[in-house]
């Protein structure tokens, strides 16, 4: 795991406030993530896993140690729109359509404007005909796959999903899963995924980090070695045993 | 008063403030170049048949006669008289000798140079039916006015022997309703304005003119810098010129000069007749025996001198220096 | 037959009208609804003239003092550490009473409709500006995280995010601008103009003539009336909705300790503007008396300890009518704004009479609010209570319609009942365009008492600018500005501390500041 190009932290850890009533969210973490891959990242909640991937994302400053993905800080990579993330609460403009929203993505990223593709990436959420909406008028999880579209426009090396597929109901999670995770494979995207279901890090992710109840550390770290697509089987429910083993502690 | 009292830096030069000022009024009115002097004469209030004598002038090119370009600029509830005068942006300013005193007080370089109202207009109004008719009648009675004239209330009163502290003072703004409501029973106005207005809603009312009571107190006076009187002399005689060519017409047909007025200001709402029962009750405060035998606008030392002595009891203590003849004998010497 | 009943509610209200206008005809206070009918019917040419004449004086000051408003308010939320001088130098330029801006203004731009648009745009400037400052920075953090996880900066934020997202806020600001610019313009008038509303209404007042009185102030508040309905038809074919989420505070809040220095410089600055202007301008010493003059006259010259004891004890009588005043004003506003969320047919009546008294120059209301209450306390705290309490109601109003829908929908859930869903969720969320209205309010109180004073109760601080400007005192009436404002900045600094109290624990996103 020396791949220059990976995802390195080294002794990031983040404490809020000082003094007495100080707390600590997130122990002093190393991790190494190689380039191309995906990634989950459970706990439970409030753990500090979020904070993580802000960290990650430079929208938090680490109070100790640090971050290169590929060499770059998240600052630098931030500047060249090298990542993007998809948030907890989906954060669509409500005065945007779908398509505005989506078209968002490319535009922050400062990306030449590309309907096409836009509508291609609606499409792969699973939201034709929808483009013409407003937030207002989608339900949750269609306003999360709108996010996640969104961050996908942008054509980002590191792709960081705060737990995208919360509110989706759960058949269209699983053709989700089943969609997306070629697409960010195919792209060479690096894709750090926090998540509550044990079952969606398996199947979507090559490798499962286990973290403890705040502050969060790293109790468990599993590697997925199975061929996509993923259906039932007894290896993933194995697998998704071992994780909930190390959530139990 | 010593002759100079300098506020202006500059005098003869365009100071920046004028380059400004110039700029803008190009800019808000844009204007035809002409060969005239302009001149700007600052009025006291709205336009009404108060100021006729001067749209005489202007409509009938007395002013143009004298190779002058007057601009007349209207005044308002909120428009003092004495800052443009004192800034330059008018040549004149029609003012009242108190209100002189008061910014000469203050450092203001002004000058009286000619009075248009020989008596003071100021009189204390009533309802016919509960008169106001002697300055002891003010005792027992509520008036309304505006605090700010309190000291011409205590100098009327100094004048008549009359215990200010019987009067009820009752604050209000200026207009007849709380007059007629009978929130009070008389009121400190003008006799030209809120007597004529009740006069045309059909209510008859007691006036006692102030000026009949001892208050010695020129109104309407033309006022203007020592600078201007040093510098622009010409155009001062001009412009007093045309006054008192357009107020000798006055004199002649207040009501034409009522008609005019409405003619000249379709928009200022004016009511002909109401301009017309103004017209002649502002003649007797404009004209009298000392203008029928030395021409309007004119004041003497004696006139002076009882203004000195009003003045003194309303707390603005002026000398005569305040008044400055020069003009009007230069206007009448060479008419 | 449906539209029936509607016709006949109106033809009983102008009929009460007018019986009761005729009855009281002898007071000279009310004109019957005929009678201005006739008057309108006469004059309709001179009528139509003063409102083209005002109404364009009030559309220009419209247009520069909100562009003025939007401009300082993107200022301050560029430039953070701008805002606390930003702030203090507008709220200052709307505490200048007319008696000391029309002489200058008029000074300034000779003859010509110059004072009157500039009046007409200082009246929406700090309102406005107020207004889009709540909107710029009603922004939920996941939309700041969103444009920052781009690596895009202040500028991008604003344009894609920030701006839009107060375009609500300024349909509010613009709302209660319009009728301000309108009596800025008439307002305006008085510092010497040849035509307009506001020449007809004091000659109408000076006449005792109620029909042309009544006539023009209908007609001023009708204006009002539409242009405010007006504006609020294009916010909502901007279809502007909610926001779907929690505000959420910012990262990056800033001590104290900052704040109060950054007060110290914003009122140094303003000392600077004064001096800086009147020189600029080569203004007289005479009427344009500048800081230095007011130091002396209030503390090295022989009388100074008489002129501050008289300044002072005008001040004391100003605030108490002043401080109830406001406060009984920000109550109803906020009162009318719960009342109209739970009973909306209410609006109908509310609103139009809110506009109206809004629009319509206090010296033609004040005769009336004076004839009904009298020239006691009274009368002025409803006077300052009528001025203020109308920009609170649209703020509020709209504050309550941004009240987040996933809440709302939670108490509906519940069955809570509208007065729980008030107390719940739209009261808090209406807090900060309540506090921003509280903070709009302080100016706009010290105004109306000022001119209260002056025109009915001939007490305080109003009488005696009115005082000293008709004798030429410049240097009183300086002093007295300079008090005013300090004032001012004083009451806006202890709403200031309350308002970041409350919002702390409600809505932490406003406290960027």
């Amino acid at each position: 795991m020396t791949d220059p190009r990976a995802l390195r932290l080294e002794g990031v850890a983040k404490r809020f406030g000082d003094g007495a009533g100080a707390i600590q969210a997130v122990a002093p973490c190393d991790v190494a993530i190689a380039r191309g891959t995906t990634t989950a990242l459970v706990g439970p909640s409030g753990c500090g896993k979020s904070t993580l991937l802000r960290m990650i994302a430079g929208l938090e400053a680490p109070t100790d140690g640090g971050i290169l993905f590929g060499g770059e800080t998240p600052d630098t990579l931030r500047r060249r729109a090298g990542l993007a993330m998809a948030f907890q609460d989906a954060a669509l403009l409500p005065w945007l359509r779908l398509r505005g929203n989506v078209a968002l993505g490319r535009k922050l990223a400062r990306r030449v404007p590309d309907a096409a593709a836009d509508d291609a990436l609606i499409r792969l959420v699973g939201l034709a005909g929808f483009e013409r909406r407003r937030p207002a008028e989608l339900s949750g999880g269609m306003r999360q796959r709108a996010a996640i579209a969104r961050a996908l426009a942008g054509d980002p090396d590191l792709l960081l999903l705060d737990e995208p597929f919360g509110a989706v109901d759960e058949l269209t999670r699983e053709r989700l899963n089943a969609e997306l995770a070629p697409l960010w494979d195919a792209r060479g995207t690096t894709t750090l995924l926090v998540t509550h279901s044990v079952i969606e890090a398996v199947r979507l992710s090559d490798r499962v980090l286990v973290f403890s109840p705040r502050p969060a550390r790293v109790v468990a770290d599993i590697a997925v070695p199975l061929a996509r697509p993923r259906h039932s089987s007894a290896a993933l429910a194995d697998l998704c045993e071992a994780v909930r083993a190390a959530l139990r502690g | 008063m010593t002759p100079t009292t300098p506020i202006r830096r500059e005098a003869l030069t365009p100071t920046r403030r004028e380059a400004l000022v110039l700029g803008a009024a190009a800019l808000l009115t844009p204007r035809l170049a002409r060969a005239a002097t302009p001149a700007t004469l600052q009025l006291s209030w709205l336009h009404s048949v108060q100021f006729a004598g001067s749209y005489i002038a202007q409509s009938r090119g007395y002013w143009g006669d004298a190779g002058l370009d007057v601009t007349l600029l209207p005044g308002g509830p909120n428009a003092p008289v004495e800052p443009p005068v004192v800034a330059g942006t008018a040549l004149v300013g029609i003012s009242a000798a108190d209100y002189t005193a008061a910014a000469v007080n203050q450092g203001a370089p002004f000058r009286i140079i000619g009075v248009a109202m020989q008596k003071n207009p100021f009189a204390i109004a009533s309802l016919a039916a509960n008169p106001v008719a002697d300055p002891r009648d003010l005792i027992g009675r509520r008036i309304g006015m505006a605090l700010a004239n309190m000291p011409v209330l205590e100098a009327l009163c100094a004048l008549n022997d009359v215990d200010i502290a019987g009067i009820e003072v009752v604050p209000t703004q200026y207009d007849a309703a709380p007059l007629v409501q009978g929130q009070v029973d008389c009121l400190l106005c003008w006799a030209t304005d809120l007597p004529v207005a009740m006069r045309m809603q059909g209510i008859d009312s007691t006036v006692m003119l102030l000026a009949d009571h001892g208050y010695a107190v020129h109104s309407q006076t033309y006022i203007a810098t020592q600078d201007s009187l040093a510098n622009r002399r010409a155009d001062l005689v001009a412009l007093m010129k045309g006054e008192i060519r357009g107020w000798g017409d006055y004199h002649a047909g207040p009501e034409a000069a009522a008609n005019l007025t409405v003619q000249m200001f379709p928009d200022a709402g004016l009511d002909l007749e109401t301009q017309k029962l103004q017209a002649e009750r502002q003649v007797p405060l404009m004209f009298s025996d000392l203008t029928d035998a030395q021409g309007f606008g004119w004041f003497t030392d004696d006139t002076v001198a009882a203004n000195i002595e009003t003045l003194a009891l309303l707390g603005k203590p002026v000398s005569a220096d305040l008044w400055d003849r020069s003009i009007l004998e230069e206007v009448y010497g060479a008419g | 037959m449906i539209r029936m009943p509607r016709v006949v509610v109106w033809a009983a209200l102008l009929l009460g009208w007018e019986v009761f206008a005729r009855l009281t005809a002898d007071g000279f206070v009310i004109a019957a609804p005929t009678e201005i009918a006739q008057y309108v019917w006469r004059n309709t040419g001179l009528l139509w003239r003063a409102t083209g004449v005002t109404g364009w004086v009030a559309l220009q000051g419209f247009v520069w003092g909100n562009l003025a408003g939007v401009m300082l308010a993107l200022a301050a939320v560029l430039i953070p550490r701008a805002e606390r001088g930003l702030l203090t130098l507008a709220l200052l330029a709307f505490c200048l009473p007319l008696v000391a801006t029309g002489p200058i203004l008029r000074v300034l731009y000779g003859p010509g409709q110059g004072p009157q648009v500039t009046l007409a745009a200082l009246s929406v400037v700090y309102t406005t500006f107020l207004s889009v400052l709540v909107g710029l920075r009603a922004v939920p953090q996941s939309w700041l995280d969103l444009a920052r996880s781009y690596g895009r900066g202040p500028v991008t934020l604003l344009a894609l995010v920030r701006l839009p997202a107060a375009l609500p806020y300024l349909v509010a600001g613009l709302q209660i601008a319009a009728p301000a610019a309108f009596l800025g313009a008439m307002v305006g008038e008085f510092t010497g103009a040849e035509r307009g509303l506001g020449v007809l209404t004091v000659r109408a007042l000076r006449g005792l003539d109620l029909p042309a009185t009544w006539a023009v102030a209908l007609l001023a508040a009708a204006l009002s009336m539409a242009a405010f309905a007006g504006i609020g038809a294009l916010g909502r074919r901007l279809s502007l909705a909610p926001p779907e989420i929690l505000l959420a505070a910012p990262d990056d809040a800033r001590g104290r300790a900052g704040a109060s220095i950054q007060g110290i410089a914003a009122v140094a600055v303003a000392l600077a503007v004064w001096q800086g202007a009147m020189d600029a301008f080569d203004l007289p010493r005479f009427f344009a008396r500048r800081p230095g003059d007011v130091w002396d006259y209030l503390v090295t010259a022989p009388e100074a300890g008489a002129h501050r004891a008289n300044l002072l004890a005008a001040l004391g009588e100003t605030l108490t009518v002043a401080l109830p005043g406001y406060g009984a004003g920000l109550l109803l506003g906020a009162g009318l704004a719960a009342l109209l969320t739970l009973a909306p047919p209410l609006a109908a009546l509310v609103l139009p009479v809110s506009v109206a008294l809004r629009s319509i120059p206090i010296i033609a209301t004040a005769p009336l609010i004076v004839w009904a209450l009298g020239r006691g306390a009274a009368g002025s705290i409803t006077v300052v209570a009528v001025m203020i309490f109308f920009p609170t109601l649209v703020a509020c109003l709209h504050g309550l319609a941004r009240a987040p829908r996933p809440l709302m929908d939670l108490f509906d859930s519940y069955d809570a009942g509208p007065l729980r869903r008030l107390w719940g969720v739209q009261l808090p969320a209406m807090l900060p365009a309540f506090f921003a209205s509280a903070r709009m309010a302080v100016p706009a109180a010290i105004l109306a008492v000022t001119t209260a004073e002056w025109l009915a109760t001939g007490r305080g601080i109003g009488a005696l600018m009115a005082t000293v400007a008709s004798t030429s005192d410049y240097a009183m009436l300086w002093s007295a500005i300079a008090v005013i404002g300090l004032a001012a900045l004083a009451t806006h600094a202890g709403v200031a501390a309350l308002e970041r109290a409350v919002l702390r624990r409600t809505s932490p996103e406003q406290l960027a500041g």
